[in-house]
C-alpha cells in the first residue's frame, strides 16, 4: 500500500531521512518497493511575481515580462492573454521539464532552456494549469492568490512535495495496513512514540438510542457492531488537504462523507461505512445471512446474486450492504443526503474472505477484514470519523454510540521459552534482552504465577496483532526486532547424513549425450489447447480455470509443442533442426498400474518423456560435401547410437502396423519388450496444421522405461585371443523381405562363431532381377580357441547360404 | 659370386641415380627389389655356392640389398615430396568440417549450477508431481482454508481439490511423509501460476527448493548455508542481507537480497534503484508443517528455502523478457 510521509508525520516524529527510514522498514519486514518523490515533477519551478508586462516589439500576441523568482528578476516572453502585473504565477526556470507540451499533439513533456522568441530573450516560462498537469485550463496562465510566497518551490506551494512509500505488506500483518499501523512500526524502529490522532467530539443532547437500533443475528460472523447517527450533514467536496492526502495514496476523492470514511480507513486501518440514514427502514440495522439466491445491487451499480452464506447488513426490511465488502446502492450517500448512520464493525475474517471470493469483489475494506481487523478499535475509529464529520460537514452528532459487542475479545497470551527461542534462532539472548525487544512492539511480558520456570515468560499481544498465536510467532518477532542481520551467520555445517539412497538423475546423462551429438535443448509449455491434447490421448487433464483456450489442458504428448517450436524456427529462418526436450506429459487414469514415483495424486499420471525432432539438412553445409536432407534413418541411427551409449541392449524397432496420430512411416520402439515410444515422420495433415513445409522426423520415448531397460550391470568380457575373420557376401532377396528378417535368418544359421552382421550396401538395378535387391553384408567370425581357417569359415558361410535359400529363396550374387 | 654381387650393386645404384620420377623408380623396384627381381635371383644362386662360403656370401648379399633398399626409399621419399609441392596448392585456411553444435537450455544450465553447489553440501535431489492435491500444495503447508495467504499464489485448478502445484514446497511434505530426519533434500521442478503472461511473468516457471531437517537446526545455520551458496554462485565478494518476510510454511521467514551485480549496487532499472536484488525466500520450517507430517516440532527443527530458476537465469544472462525462455528460438538457444 501507499504511505504518505506527510501523513505519517502526524503520528510519529521521523527523525531520520526518508531513504534511511525506507531501509529500516525494509529490514523490519515492510519492504519499501518504491519511493515516489511527488515534488520531483516540479523541480526548478517556483512561485513568481509578475513585475512588468511590456508589448513584444515584433509579435502582437506576445508580451515581454519581468518576473521576480525570489532570488532574481528574469525576463520571460509570455503568450497568455491573462498575464498582468502583480500576479503570483507558476514559473518554470531553465532546466525545468514542462509535464505537458500544449503545442505537441501528444502533449509530450519538454525541457526548458534559454531561448530567443522572435528575437527577444526568454529565460523561463509562465505556465498554464494544463501544462503543469494540474487541470484542463490551457487558455491562460495559472494565477495564485496574492499571499503566495514569491520564490517558494512550486511543489511546496501546491502541497505536492510529499514523499510516498510503496510498502509491501505481507498477508500476516493487516495491522500495518494503515498510516498509524506503519507509525507504530516506525516508532519501534526509531525508539520514539507513536501518538494516536487527537480530536474533539461534541455530542448533542439527543440520545442515539431513540433514533436507531442495532441487532446482530449472526454473532459468530459479526462479533461487534458499533454505530453512530448524525444529522444535518452537509455533503460537499472535501477540503483540499483531505483531497491531497487521498490523492497522494492513489484514492479518488468522492465527497466529504465518503472521503472521511476512506481517510479514517487509511489512518487507522479500520473500515467504516456511511449509510444515508433517511433511507433506512425502521431506522434499524440487522446483521444476518442473506437468503440463498437473493439479488442485491452493490454501490458499483452491479446486481449480485448472494448465497445463504453471505453475511449482510440489513435495515428493518431489506439488505443494505454486503458486510465488510461493499455497501448497497439503496442506502448510498448522495448529495441529497442529510443524515448519516456510520458503521464501525468487526467481522469474521473467513466469512468475509468467502464472500469476497464468491462475489469476485476485493475492496480496501474486505482486504483488511479478511486478513483480520482489530475488534477493539471500532469505537475509536467511529469517534475519529464522527469528529471529522462534525468538523468538515457540520454534522450534529447524537449522544452516545450503539455498541453491540456480546463477547469482548481479549488480548492473547502466549508462553515463550527463552531457551527455545535461542535454539531456533541460533542466538544467545537473555530473558531481559527478549522482553526489551518485545516491549518495543507492544508485546508485553506479564508476571505469571503459574509458571515459575526461569526459562519461561508470558507474553501478551494486543488484539491488533492477529498473527500472534503461538510461541513461534513470538520467536519470529524477537528475530525481527533484534534484526536478522544481527543473528550470526553460522557457516558450520552440522553434518548428519541423509540415509535415503539418492536417485540417479538419468535425465542429465541423456541431456549431455544429445548435446554432444549436436542437439539443442528446448523447454516448452506443458499446457495446450484441448484439441491438441485430445489428438494423442482421450484421457487428457483439463484445467478448470485456464488463462485462455490455448492453455485449457495439459499436454499428452511432447510432440505438438515441439512442432510449434520447429514451425517458429523455420519461420525465423532456422531450417535445420536438431532439437530435444525432456519434459512431462499428463493423463487421467483409473488404474493404479501407473504407480510411478512422480505420480502421487490418485486419478492422475505424469511421465517424463524425451522428445527429439530432426528436420532440414543432415549435416551443416560443407565446402567439400554435398548437403543432404535428413531422413528417418538419421534419427533412427541417432537413437541406436544413443541406446548403445546407454548400454541398453534390449531394444527393438518395429515398423508401424498402423500409423499413429502424429506420424506415419515410422517405428514403434520396444525397450525390454515394453512399448516405450516411437520414431516417425510427421503426417502430411499435421504438417499442414502446423504450417510446416519440410519433412520433420520426431521421436518420443518414455524416460522411466529407458531407466528400467538399462538396469543391467556391466561385467567385463575378456578380449578375443585370436584374430577375427571377415567375409563379405552379397545376397539377393525379394524386395518385400526386410533386412531385419534377412539378418535374423543369418543369425539363426550362423552358429556361435558368427559374431557380427553388418549391412553395408543395398543394390537394385539391371544387374539383378526385377523385384529383387542385393544386400551386401559383412560377416565377422571369431573363435575363443583358435585362429579360424579359411575352410572352417567357408563351411559356415555355405550353411548360412543354404539356410537363406531354403527359408527366403535367397541367392548369392555372383 | 662376390663379383656378381658387386656388379649388380653398381648397376643398380647407377640406374637408381638416373630414375628421375616415380614411374622410373617403380620400374627400378620391379627390376631389382621385387620378389622375382635381380637381387632375388642372386639370392637363389646362393644355394649352389660351396657350403663354406655361404655365410660370408649371405652377409654380403644382405648388406647389398639393405643398402640398395635404403637408397631407394630415400629417393622415393624425395620424389614424392617434390611431387606434392608441385600439385594443387592446399589452402589450410579453409574452414574445418564442423558437426552441429548442441546446447543446454539456460534454465537447465542455471539449475545445474545451483544443483552442483547444494549436492556438494550433501543435499539430494527429490521430485514430486506437478498435478498436486490441495492438501499437499496448501493445507499441509499451513495455508488454512479461506486464508488470504492463498492469494499470494494464483492457482490453476484441475478440480476442487486438485491443482497444478503453485510451488515445489508440496514435495517437502511428500519427502517428510516417507522419510525420517535427518533430511537434506533439494527439490527442482516446474510450477504453475494463473497470471497474465507478460515480460515479467509466465504461466509456468521452475523453482528449486531446499529442505533441511534435523535436531538443533538454527536460523543462523540457514543463513550460513545460503550465504555459502550465494558466494559460490554469485562470487565471494558479494554483500547480502536477510529481510523479514512471510510464508505460511516457515516462521521466521526471510527473503535474501544480494548487492546488485549488474550495477555494482549503484542502482539500476533491474534492482529498481535499490542496489539490492532479491534472490530467494527462506525460513525455519513452521511447527504446523512438522505436525502435518507427524514430526515432533519439539525434537526437530529445520529450514527451507526456494528460488525461481528463470529469475536467476534472467539476472545471470541479462534477459529482460521471461517469454523468450519458452520460445526456444534457435538463434537464442545458440547463445548458451
Amino acid at each position: 500500500m501507499k504511505i504518505s510521509l506527510k501523513w505519517l508525520q502526524q503520528y510519529v516524529e521521523l527523525t531520520v531521512a526518508p531513504e534511511d527510514l525506507a531501509h529500516r522498514l525494509t529490514m523490519a519486514g515492510f519492504e519499501i518497493e518504491d519511493i515516489e518523490y511527488q515534488g520531483s515533477v516540479y523541480d526548478k519551478f517556483v512561485v513568481g511575481e509578475v513585475l512588468e508586462v511590456n508589448k513584444h516589439p515584433k509579435a502582437d500576441r506576445l508580451t515581454v515580462c519581468k518576473v521576480n523568482t525570489g532570488t532574481e528578476v528574469v525576463q520571460i516572453v509570455c503568450g497568455a492573454p491573462n498575464v498582468a502585473v502583480g500576479q503570483r504565477v507558476p514559473v518554470g526556470l531553465s532546466g525545468a521539464v514542462i509535464p505537458h507540451n500544449q503545442h505537441d499533439p501528444e502533449g509530450k513533456p519538454f525541457a526548458l532552456s534559454h531561448v530567443k522568441l522572435r528575437g527577444v530573450d526568454s529565460f523561463g516560462m509562465i505556465c498554464s494549469a494544463h501544462e503543469l498537469g494540474l487541470g484542463d485550463d490551457k487558455d491562460g496562465i495559472m494565477v495564485f492568490d496574492a499571499h503566495a510566497k514569491v520564490g517558494a518551490p512550486l511543489a511546496q506551494y501546491l502541497g505536492k512535495d510529499d514523499i510516498i512509500f510503496e510498502v509491501g505488506i505481507t498477508p500476516n500483518r493487516p495491522d500495518a495496513m494503515s498510516h498509524f499501523g506503519i507509525a507504530r512500526e516506525v516508532a519501534a524502529l526509531l525508539d520514539v512514540k507513536a501518538n494516536l490522532p487527537k480530536f474533539q467530539l461534541k455530542e448533542s443532547d439527543v440520545s442515539v438510542q431513540q433514533h436507531a437500533k442495532i441487532l446482530i443475528e449472526d454473532t459468530e460472523n459479526c462479533p461487534r457492531y458499533s454505530g453512530r447517527v448524525m444529522f444535518n450533514v452537509n455533503v460537499a467536496d472535501s477540503p483540499k488537504w483531505l483531497q491531497n492526502y487521498l490523492l497522494a495514496i492513489g484514492l479518488r476523492p468522492v465527497n466529504n462523507v465518503v472521503d472521511i470514511t476512506n481517510y479514517v480507513l487509511m489512518e487507522l486501518g479500520h473500515p467504516l461505512h456511511a449509510f444515508d440514514y433517511d433511507t433506512l427502514a425502521g431506522k434499524t440495522i440487522v446483521v444476518k445471512r442473506a437468503k440463498q439466491g437473493e439479488k442485491f445491487t452493490t454501490l458499483d451499480h452491479k446486481e449480485r446474486t448472494l448465497t445463504g452464506d453471505t453475511l449482510m447488513i440489513c435495515d428493518g426490511e431489506r439488505s443494505i450492504g454486503v458486510a465488510g465488502v461493499m455497501g448497497g446502492e439503496n442506502t448510498e450517500i448522495t448529495h441529497a443526503t442529510k443524515n448519516v448512520l456510520l458503521e464501525s464493525a468487526y467481522f469474521n475474517p473467513a466469512s468475509i474472505r468467502r464472500t469476497s471470493k464468491y462475489l469476485g469483489i476485493s475492496t480496501d475494506a474486505s482486504q483488511r477484514f479478511e486478513r483480520g481487523a482489530n475488534p477493539n478499535v471500532t469505537t475509536f475509529a467511529l469517534d475519529r470519523a464522527t469528529a471529522l464529520l462534525q468538523e468538515l460537514c457540520g454534522a450534529k452528532v447524537l449522544k452516545g454510540t450503539i455498541d453491540v459487542y456480546p463477547v469482548p475479545v481479549k488480548p492473547k497470551r502466549v508462553p515463550l521459552r527463552i531457551g527455545r527461542t535461542n535454539r531456533v534462532l541460533g542466538t544467545s539472548l537473555t530473558k531481559d534482552d527478549i522482553t526489551t525487544l518485545l516491549n518495543k512492539i507492544e508485546l508485553t511480558s506479564i508476571p505469571s504465577t503459574n509458571s515459575p520456570s526461569r526459562d519461561e515468560v508470558m507474553i501478551e499481544a494486543p488484539t491488533f496483532r492477529v498473527d500472534i498465536e503461538r510461541e513461534i510467532d513470538v520467536i519470529e518477532e524477537v528475530a525481527r526486532v533484534y534484526g536478522y542481520d544481527n543473528i550470526q551467520t553460522d557457516a558450520r555445517a552440522n553434518l548428519s547424513f541423509y540415509e535415503h539412497p539418492p536417485k540417479k538423475d538419468f535425465s542429465d546423462e541423456i541431456r549431455d549425450w544429445l548435446i554432444g551429438r549436436g542437439c539443442k535443448e528446448v523447454v516448452a509449455n506443458s499446457m495446450c489447447d484441448i484439441e491438441t491434447a485430445a489428438v494423442t490421448s482421450k484421457d487428457f487433464v483439463e484445467v478448470a480455470n485456464p488463462i485462455s483456450k490455448d492453455m485449457a489442458a495439459l499436454r499428452t504428448s511432447t510432440i505438438p509443442g515441439m512442432l510449434n517450436i520447429v514451425r517458429n524456427n523455420i519461420f525465423h529462418g532456422s531450417k535445420d533442426i536438431r532439437l530435444f526436450e525432456i519434459g512431462r506429459i499428463y493423463f487421467k487414469t483409473n488404474s493404479q498400474a501407473h504407480k510411478n514415483s512422480d505420480s502421487f495424486v490418485p486419478g492422475y499420471y505424469e511421465e517424463n518423456r524425451l522428445a527429439i525432432a530432426f528436420s532440414g539438412l543432415s549435416n551443416p553445409r560443407h565446402w567439400n560435401e554435398q548437403p543432404r536432407q535428413t531422413t528417418l534413418f538419421d534419427l533412427k541411427g541417432e537413437l541406436e547410437a544413443f541406446f548403445c551409449k546407454l548400454f541398453l541392449d534390449n531394444y527393438k524397432f518395429i515398423p508401424y502396423s498402423t500409423d499413429n496420430s502424429l506420424t506415419d512411416s515410422g517405428l514403434v520402439i520396444h525397450l525390454s519388450g515394453k512399448e516405450s515410444g516411437y520414431v516417425g515422420k510427421i503426417r502430411p495433415e499435421i504438417m499442414k496444421r502446423y504450417e510446416i513445409e519440410q519433412d520433420v522426423f520426431v521421436a518420443e520415448i518414455s524416460i522411466p522405461n529407458l531407466e528400467i531397460a538399462r538396469e543391467c550391470e556391466r561385467t567385463y568380457r575378456p578380449l578375443p585371443k585370436y584374430p577375427s575373420a571377415l567375409r563379405d557376401v552379397a545376397i539377393v532377396i525379394d524386395e518385400e523381405i526386410s533386412v531385419e528378417t534377412l539378418t535374423m535368418a543369418i543369425r539363426e544359421s550362423g552358429g556361435p562363431l558368427l559374431k557380427q552382421i553388418e549391412l553395408f550396401d543395398i543394390y537394385r538395378g539391371n544387374q539383378i532381377a526385377a523385384g529383387k535387391k542385393s544386400c551386401a553384408i559383412s560377416l565377422e567370425f571369431n573363435s575363443e580357441e583358435q585362429t579360424l581357417a579359411q575352410e572352417q569359415i567357408d563351411t559356415i558361410v555355405t550353411s548360412i547360404l543354404n539356410h537363406l535359400q531354403v527359408t527366403l529363396n535367397a541367392s548369392l550374387r555372383t | 659370386m662376390h663379383e656378381a654381387i658387386e656388379t649388380l650393386k653398381r648397376s643398380a645404384l647407377a640406374e637408381l641415380s638416373t630414375s628421375g620420377d616415380l614411374q622410373a623408380l617403380e620400374h627400378f623396384r620391379i627390376s631389382y627389389l621385387a620378389r622375382k627381381g635381380q637381387i632375388a635371383e642372386l639370392f637363389d644362386k646362393l644355394k649352389d655356392a660351396p657350403p663354406e662360403q655361404k655365410p660370408a656370401l649371405g652377409k654380403a648379399l644382405n648388406e647389398m640389398r639393405r643398402s640398395i633398399e635404403s637408397q631407394f626409399e630415400e629417393k622415393k621419399a624425395r620424389l614424392e615430396t617434390g611431387q606434392k609441392k608441385k600439385s594443387i596448392h592446399l589452402d589450410l585456411t579453409l574452414p574445418g568440417l564442423r558437426p552441429w553444435v548442441g546446447s543446454k537450455h539456460p534454465i537447465t544450465q542455471t539449475l545445474d549450477e545451483i544443483k552442483r553447489i547444494f549436492l556438494g553440501m550433501g543435499f539430494q535431489v527429490e521430485t514430486g508431481p506437478e498435478i498436486e492435491d490441495d492438501y499437499h500444495n496448501f493445507g499441509a503447508l499451513n495455508f488454512p482454508p479461506d486464508h488470504p495467504a492463498r492469494d499470494m499464489q494464483d492457482t490453476f485448478f484441475i478440480s476442487n481439490d486438485v491443482v497444478l502445484r503453485t510451488h515445489t514446497s508440496p514435495v517437502q511434505i511428500r519427502v517428510m511423509e516417507t522419510q525420517k530426519p535427518p533430511i537434506r533434500a533439494l527439490i527442482p521442478g516446474r510450477v504453475y501460476r494463473n497470471e497474465a503472461i507478460s515480460a515479467r511473468s509466465y504461466c509456468l516457471f521452475h523453482q528449486v527448493e531446499g529442505l533441511y531437517v534435523d535436531t538443533n537446526v538454527t536460523f543462523a545455520e540457514l543463513k550460513g548455508t545460503l550465504v555459502a551458496f550465494a558466494k559460490q554462485f554469485y562470487g565471494s565478494s558479494l554483500k547480502y542481507r536477510f529481510r523479514p518476510s512471510f510464508f505460511p510454511f516457515t516462521e521466521p521467514s526471510a527473503e535474501m537480497d544480494i548487492t546488485c551485480f549488474l550495477c555494482k549496487a549503484k542502482g539500476c532499472r533491474v534492482c529498481k534503484n535499490t542496489g539490492w536484488l532479491e534472490i530467494l525466500g527462506c525460513g525455519m520450517v513452521d511447527p504446523n508443517v512438522f505436525q502435518s507430517v507427524n514430526y515432533d516440532p519439539e525434537m526437530y527443527t529445520g529450514y527451507a528455502f526456494g528460488m525461481g530458476i528463470e529469475r536467476i537465469a534472467m539476472l545471470r544472462y541479462g534477459i529482460d523478457d521471461i517469454r523468450i525462455l519458452f520460445e526456444n528460438d534457435i538463434r537464442f538457444l545458440s547463445q548458451f
